[in-house]
């Protein structure tokens, strides 16, 4: 409880970076020895700042039964440091969901290890530091809004010792659910619905949010006042974030980095940064820069389904 | 399915419950729901049905009485019939809130142990495709002609469809909403408690609305078996049909038919109010 405590006080820290070396293309450069070190899994109180953040080493995972198992994770790495928001985008069958699932400790991998603020992911659930926004709300139709977003303090009670619990009112306020608090799920829209799931991952004061393609199931419009509304909030409140998404204006609105993954097996296929200046706006979307990015990353994405049916 | 069967009652529970959390809605949907259109069609089949059946009635005086002859014996023996019902409800009563319970709870352990349900389910098929009709008259000898055969008849008969569906509704659980929970490292008595209970219960009504009307079949088969037991709606049926005595015979068959409309009408009533967040067209209708 005493490392949980230290890890939840720290802030970002651009020092702190440990990207993989393994990861290929795209990546920025860090100095040297900074990934190295997380391969222990005891952390103590004076390592964990470096270990701050998702580090994702060599995970395989195949499905199916034996003899006939299908590779859909192969030897994935991959680092998101806290604060970082990093999206993962590919095609169908690439295995992103499975990455994401993977991190949340809800499938186990076949080889490889996954650490979350340098804990094992299942040390890291028992503290409750994995904040999970699945692809629908998957909100409780019988339970009001702010009890829907009670729920995570609720749930494993143990692991709310020392630390920073918000107050659901509050931060269903600053997501404009404010007169909708004791509402039903049944009488909000897809979008505030969604928004209360996000507000349910928040809540607890994860240092990990994973999404899994969140605003898919709105229209065109709402989603953008999604993204802006997740931009900023996550502004003030700087997690790492894993995000998975279909929609490649919708990764580079949002992320520090892009994750472009290629299918069979599912792998890396390169990693692309953005160096849009935040806090961003909806006029993004008009910049040159953005188009570049836009142009590099459906580059990528076609690259990568030209190697599926090659 | 939804208001026109259950006549009145529902049709005040739906206000009620809804009027309680979506108020604006409330009394539209009351008007919706007087609007004759919605309970015309019911009553001019009742209409026909009974038009018809006094003809029959009329035409066949030895096969079956007419109506006005079933009404006058209801009321001449009003105090009888009423003793026997109080006979037939009290094993309804008994014999179906031990089958629910037991069922429910048989549930709760099947879906929690999968080895329970390994263990436990060839036993419960076996039990339950042995013919109910064929189990009361051994029940009779081993437990006499109290009410104690009946109320396990009863029980029985509730006892399956309350335990498959109640199982299912246990084990279908909105994957996402379990993905979130597994995240947070919840418990399972966590995940019982906040997702599985709750989210069962449209299959627990839909089981219920299953198993009453199945539970006054179980009183009253186990009241046909039990020869020389002269209580209970199933008895008089026996006796009254043995004797030939049309109008008491479909007196007693009337009033199990009238057990079973309140039940299915407070069961309705009930449903709305638990059930008030469940998409009504879901499941249990």
């Amino acid at each position: 409880m005493k490392r949980l405590s230290l890890i939840f006080t720290q802030t970002a820290n651009s020092s702190g970076r440990a990207t993989n070396p393994t990861i290929p293309l795209g990546c920025r450069t860090n100095p040297p020895g900074a990934a190295s070190g997380f391969t222990t899994q005891g952390v103590t109180v004076e390592t964990a700042q470096p270990h701050a953040g998702v580090h994702i080493e060599n995970v395989s995972k195949s499905f199916g039964p034996d003899g006939a198992r299908t590779l859909v994770l192969n030897q994935v790495s991959l680092s998101i440091k806290m604060g970082e928001f990093v999206s993962v985008i590919g095609p169908s069958g690439c295995g992103k969901s499975t990455l994401l699932k993977t991190v949340a400790g809800l499938i186990d991998a076949d080889s490889g290890t996954v650490m979350v603020d340098g804990m094992t992911v299942k040390a890291a659930t028992k503290n409750k530091m994995i904040g999970l926004v699945p692809q629908s709300p998957a909100l409780l139709p019988w339970r009001t809004v702010l009890d829907n977003v009670r729920l995570p303090m609720t749930v494993n009670p143990k692991a709310n010792a020392n630390r920073n619990l918000r107050d659901p009112r509050e931060i269903l306020e600053s997501f404009g659910l404010g007169a909708a608090l004791d509402k039903y799920p049944g009488q909000l829209s897809g979008g505030m619905q969604q928004r209360v799931a996000i507000a349910r991952a928040f809540v607890f004061d994860p240092s990990v949010l994973l999404m899994d393609e969140p605003f898919s199931a709105l229209d065109e419009m709402n989603r953008d006042a999604q993204r802006l509304g997740l931009l900023d909030f996550w502004q003030s409140n700087r997690k790492a974030v894993m995000f998975v998404t279909h929609s490649v204006p919708e990764a580079i609105m949002l992320s520090d980095r892009i994750v472009v993954m290629g299918a069979h097996p599912g792998h890396i296929a390169e990693i692309i940064d953005v160096p849009l200046p935040r806090p961003r706006t909806i006029d993004v979307y008009a910049t040159d820069e953005f188009r570049d990015l836009e142009g590099q990353v459906r580059g990528t994405l076609r690259e990568v389904m030209g190697q599926k049916s090659a | 399915m939804s208001t026109t069967d259950t006549s009145a009652l529902a049709v005040q529970a739906a206000t009620s419950a809804t009027g309680r959390r979506f108020s604006p809605l409330a009394s539209a949907k009351f008007k919706q729901n007087l609007r004759w259109s919605n309970w015309a069609p019911a009553v001019i089949t009742f209409v026909i049905a009974a038009a018809l059946w006094q003809i029959t009635a009329i035409a066949n005086p030895y096969v079956i009485p007419t109506i006005d002859q079933v009404w006058v014996s209801l009321i001449n023996d009003a105090d009888t019939y009423w003793a026997n019902m109080l006979v037939t409800g009290l094993e309804v009563l008994v014999g179906a809130s031990s089958g629910i319970i037991a069922g429910f709870i048989l549930a709760i352990i099947m879906a929690e142990f999968q080895v329970m349900e390994r263990a436990v389910m060839p036993l419960v098929v076996v039990v339950m495709v042995t013919p109910i009709v064929a189990i009361a008259p051994a029940l009779v000898v081993a437990f006499g002609f109290g009410m104690t055969p009946k109320f396990i008849v009863t029980a029985l008969v509730v006892f399956f469809p309350m335990l498959v569906n109640s199982l299912a509704g246990l084990r279908d659980v909105d994957d996402r909403a379990l993905d979130v929970m597994k995240t947070l490292h919840a418990s399972r008595w966590e995940i019982f408690r906040d997702l599985r209970f709750t989210g069962s219960m449209p299959y627990v009504f839909a089981g219920l609305r299953i198993a009453l009307p199945l539970a006054i079949v179980g009183a009253a088969v186990a009241e046909f078996v039990a020869a020389g037991q002269q209580a209970g709606l199933g008895s008089l049926v026996t006796i009254a049909a043995a004797q030939a005595n049309l109008p008491v015979t479909w007196a007693s068959i009337t009033l199990l038919c009238f057990m079973g409309v309140v039940l299915i009408s407070l069961l309705a009533l009930v449903r709305k109010r638990v059930l008030w967040w469940s998409d009504g067209a879901a499941v249990g209708r």
